[in-house]
């Protein structure tokens, strides 16, 4: 066992924990965090993606000991109790998500772009999604939001699309 | 060198089967502030089908679709549905949520007659208010009705009703039957690159239009119609379940069995062609399965303008198409004559 302590959503969490533990099994075993889901837990499918140290990693690819002394965002720190995050309001008002289950981690991924790069090409966001497989949407509405949402940067909340655009790039 | 090709591919899909029971069930209460509470036994999987399902009820009740309090799927509570399977729900569901709400109607325009000085056929639902049909200045609103009709004439606004796509007898001399209520019909044509040295295949753009009846929502219906595409690029180019001699799957993972990401994408357009269908929710007829059906044969027709060969088995992968462009173009090739 040993003994690790890091940032999560911005509150310092100390845990004892097993050597083998994965960053996104302490996250939604530990500390409850279940917004990052365990897909195929080897890498391939990105649902369990969150931020650390600025750069999104698969959770279920890195031992909850590499993340000690570390800063580590989940889907779960992004709205404030009053206001979702302008990622996750272009999401829904663009419709980006169907069954939801890889949202938390497109989501991520999606903050970690524009964090980076905040005007990202159509091929910068797709780059960027690679990692994060979707059954449902084809990926069209996630860059559509993902757009807006650069395209907004600043104003604070995502600006509506004009009727008859919503959803359309 | 890379080849440009286009592929064009049509299909038509049945909607609404009639060779067995196919019922839905809905019930719609309309509450004494005005809203609306729809009980039906479907289920959401993301693809909006509550959200079509209350505006549904909406628009037969002349309310917004935000004061439709949807319940579904709880089998303790909720009515009988056949299920969110065979591309039904709008079409079958949507009937049977429209007929309920309809019936809630009906209270509650023999409720509002008197209270207008009107016969009840005279009456229509309109923002949020019960009014007389060309005199939209002498209404009641929504609320009040549905409070007088429970508290005065004891009769609650509830409708319940059921529908199951009519059942066509076979015909024992022709064998001419009616196996579904409802079609619905697509084209997707797909622009292609072929490497010709190396058999790899980049869909570069697909356009799809589709009738799917009345849209309802019409972003949702982009959304299945674009999560249909990426599905059906998977099946085109990359998705397949290999077996070993045992018939053990030898790629149960994600790893070896290759979906579509967000780089295999290509743009797409998509056009929702205006349709009508009498027999649907305010003219629907429905969008999810039908939306994968043509976009592997655009792209292999795609393929084929690009660089003359034909693949016959799926999926098209590099391999198989340079093998195809080293063995030369088929002369199976079926040739199209001028008309």
């Amino acid at each position: 066992m040993s003994s690790i302590s890091m940032r999560v959503n911005g509150e310092m969490r100390t845990a004892t924990v097993a050597p083998e533990t994965t960053l996104l099994r302490f996250l939604r075993e530990q500390l409850n965090l279940t917004g990052a889901k365990v897909g195929c837990d080897v890498g391939d499918c990105g649902a369990c993606t969150v931020i650390v140290d600025g750069m999104a990693v698969n959770a279920c690819l890195m031992l909850a000991d590499q993340a000690d002394g570390r800063d580590v965002l989940t889907i779960e720190g992004l709205a404030t109790r009053d206001q979702l995050h302008p990622l996750q309001q272009a999401f829904e008002i663009h419709a980006a998500l169907q069954c939801g289950f890889c949202g938390p981690g497109v989501i991520m991924s999606a903050k970690a772009l524009l964090d980076e790069t905040p005007d990202p090409t159509v091929q910068e966001i797709n780059d960027a999604l690679a990692g994060n497989l979707c059954r449902c949407t084809g990926y069209t509405k996630m860059v559509a939001a993902i757009q807006d949402v650069a395209r907004s940067r600043g104003a604070g909340t995502v600006k509506l699309p004009a009727p008859g655009n919503i959803g359309r790039a | 060198m890379k080849r440009r090709g286009r592929g064009i591919a049509c299909m038509w899909y049945p909607i609404g089967f009639t060779v067995a029971a196919n019922p839905s069930a809905a019930t719609v209460k309309v509450n004494e502030d005005g809203t609306a509470t729809l009980l039906t036994g479907t289920v959401e999987t993301g693809q909006g089908a509550l959200t079509v399902l209350g505006q549904i009820a909406a628009e037969a009740l002349g309310i917004s679709t935000e004061d439709v309090h949807v319940v579904s799927g709880d089998t303790d509570t909720t009515p009988m549905d056949t299920g969110a399977i065979a591309s039904r729900t709008t079409y079958v569901t949507g009937n049977a949520v429209r007929l309920a709400a309809e019936e809630a109607c009906k209270i509650l325009f023999d409720v509002a007659g008197p209270m207008l000085g009107v016969r009840p056929d005279q009456l229509e639902m309109r923002d949020r208010k019960i009014q007389v049909k060309n005199f939209p200045q002498r209404s009641l609103p929504l609320g009040e009705v549905a409070y007088h009709a429970q508290a005065v004439k004891g009769r609650p606004a509830i409708g319940s009703a059921t529908w199951n796509p009519p059942t066509v007898p076979m015909d024992p001399e022709t064998g001419q039957g009616k196996p579904f209520n409802t079609y619905v019909y697509a084209t997707q044509i797909a622009e292609v690159d072929v490497d010709d040295e190396t058999g790899e295949v980049e869909v570069i753009r697909i356009a799809a239009a589709h009738d799917c009846g009345t849209a309802i929502n019409p972003m949702l219906v982009e959304g299945q119609i674009e999560g249909g595409i990426a599905m059906g690029i998977g099946l085109a180019l990359q998705e397949e379940i290999l077996f070993d001699s045992q018939g053990r799957q030898i790629n149960p993972n994600l790893t070896n069995y290759i979906m579509p990401t967000s780089l295999d994408m290509p743009a797409i357009e998509v056009d929702i062609v205006d349709s009508y269908d009498p027999t649907g929710p305010f003219g629907a007829k429905g969008v999810g399965e039908p939306t994968s059906v043509p976009t592997a044969a655009a792209i292999l027709n795609a393929i084929h303008d690009a660089v003359g060969v034909r693949i016959t088995s799926l999926p098209a992968t590099a391999e198989k198409v340079l093998a195809a462009i080293k063995a030369g173009p088929g002369r199976e090739m079926k040739q199209l004559t001028a008309a």
